[in-house]
């Protein structure tokens, strides 16, 4: 049984080897350095609001030599950004994520400058849906982990036993380790390559929630309670172009009820952008239907 | 003065290991400490504060931090001079008490040596802890509060390089102070001397090593 226990250790102790050839330190970030991941041939990943402000930082690779990257995508609202590593490197190989399973072991592993790798231990507590950081990006998949962070982790991966990622390590509340699933990840760095930035919807209202009458209710057959009141339109927004008014209340978007600012956030995910949706509104006492292309944040 | 121990694998247990299907993490564990309570002993100062110490020769050798025989603020930093000067009560897992008398001490690295006058103990097998590699499994036996021979497992958190302590991720108590952090063999790799930032950190076997010849303690190694 003792055999089980050192063949248990050994595992264990080769998962953080495994993935450790795919994990870089970054000099700049955080007080002490944080780390990275190689994501793709040539790629890798770190938290971005560590290295905010940085075009270009100091890594050490897997390899202990130190380098430049170029900083070359950064994605605030999931707290990713992209590096462009020179050196041939090996991308971490990706867990399905999908069969991931609470009470699984996982490990977050971190570089420290030239000193090698750092690890914790510990098992996947939850497993949630999609969720949304407080900018409004989708994360798709909630990892609770029991797991220690420690210094210098973000930007290095979470893996299971078998040494495959799970995710992106990040600093979440109350010293807890915030995972950003790779399915997302992999979304971002997409866009980034392709845009260099992940564009945000934008459509240029500003709103309140409101609740119908409920004779305005029978009288239009609204499902819902509540709708959303437009009290702000941007001149140079989508809104405007399409016709949306002061005073006009959002009952649906793409035949979904809106009932809070949260719930149209979907509507404004970065695939959305150029794509046209109905929304369905109130004015003058009257039910409409408006078509309205979904514009980009800041390209006025 | 003490003849170095065999350093070969821990004896342990011998396990049906044909009759259990699967992997039985939870009870390989158990075996371990078991092993690991053997050669651990509660270290009493004073007739109150309790820690932990490790057999590290068979003939009488135990091992210790600095801070459980004393307070570190009201001693030299090293006392070969106070031989016989200090004794504390040593109790062993079979129940069996002796008196410990400190032969040295080293608050800077925090460790301190005590001698028992019995020559057929069961001591620790060591192992360096520069060997170790990050993510390996760790066990820590200790006597925490009262719960004697309490056990605590986690990994090593990185690897200890020229440094003469070892960080593990491992949740450990006051009472661990002294004891032994072993791996998944029972091999004593260090002695647990510190909790920073809810991490273990050890002092390393080489480092343990080093401060008993120091003493003159050990003649050969």
């Amino acid at each position: 049984m003792a055999s089980s226990l050192i063949e248990f250790s050994k595992s264990i102790a080769d998962a953080v080897e495994q993935v450790g050839v795919s994990v870089i330190a970054v000099l700049e970030g955080g007080r002490d350095g944080v780390s990275g991941t190689i994501w793709r041939d040539g790629l890798a990943v770190t938290a971005e609001h560590t290295i905010r402000g940085y075009d270009e930082v100091t890594i050490v690779l897997p390899s202990g030599e130190k380098t430049k990257a170029s900083v070359i995508g950064r994605d605030p609202g999931s707290d990713i950004a992209l590096l462009k590593i020179a050196e041939k490197s090996s991308a971490a190989s990706l867990a399905d994520e999908a069969r991931s399973r609470v009470g699984e072991v996982v490990l977050s592993v971190g570089r420290r400058g030239t000193e090698g790798l750092a690890t914790t231990y510990g098992v996947i507590s939850a497993i949630g849906g999609p969720w949304r950081t407080w900018q409004g990006t989708r994360i798709d998949r909630s990892f609770r982990l029991d797991l220690n962070p420690f210094s210098g982790f973000s930007g290095g991966p979470v893996v299971n036993a078998r040494g495959e990622v799970l995710g992106i390590a990040l600093s979440g509340p109350r010293r807890s380790i915030m995972t950003i699933p790779s399915s997302t990840v992999n979304r971002v760095v997409d866009q980034l390559l392709k845009h260099g930035r992940i564009a945000r919807g934008y459509l240029g209202v500003g709103i309140q929630v409101v609740a119908f009458p409920e004779p305005m209710r029978q009288t239009l057959g609204l499902q819902s309670e509540r709708g959303l009141l437009v009290v702000t339109v941007d001149p140079k927004s989508s809104a405007e172009k399409f016709g949306l008014l002061l005073g006009d209340i959002i009952v649906t978007v793409d035949a979904s009820p809106v009932h809070s600012v949260r719930s149209l956030q979907p509507a404004l995910d970065s695939e959305n952008v150029g794509k046209v949706i109905n929304l369905e509104i109130v004015r003058g006492g009257k039910l409409l239907k408006l078509p309205v292309t979904i514009g980009e944040r800041g390209a006025a | 003065m003490f003849e170095p121990a065999m350093f070969e694998p821990a004896v342990l247990p011998a396990a049906n290991r044909n009759s259990v299907a699967g992997i039985n993490i939870g009870s390989a564990v158990g075996s371990v400490s078991e092993w690991l309570r053997r050669i651990t002993v509660r270290v009493i100062a004073s007739g109150q504060s309790h820690g932990s110490g490790v057999v590290w020769r068979s003939k009488g050798l135990i091992v210790t931090n600095a801070h459980v025989v004393g307070s570190p603020s009201s001693r030299p930093q090293f006392v070969r001079s106070e031989i016989g000067g200090g004794s504390y009560e040593v109790e062993f897992a079979d129940g069996r008490k002796a008196q410990g008398w400190l032969v040295a001490r080293d608050p800077k690295i925090d460790l301190a040596a005590l001698a028992v006058g019995m020559h057929d103990l069961q001591a620790a097998s060591i192992r360096k802890a520069r060997t170790l590699r990050p993510g390996e499994l760790m066990i820590a036996v200790g006597n925490p509060w009262d719960g004697a021979g309490a056990v605590s497992t986690g990994i090593v958190h990185h690897s200890v390089g020229k440094s003469s302590v070892l960080t593990a991720d491992i949740r450990l108590a006051p009472g661990n102070s002294g004891g032994p952090l072993a791996d998944a063999e029972g091999a004593v790799v260090g002695i647990n001397s510190m909790i920073i930032d809810g991490f273990g950190v050890a002092v390393t076997s080489e480092a343990v090593e080093r401060f008993l010849k120091r003493s003159r303690l050990l003649e050969v190694v």
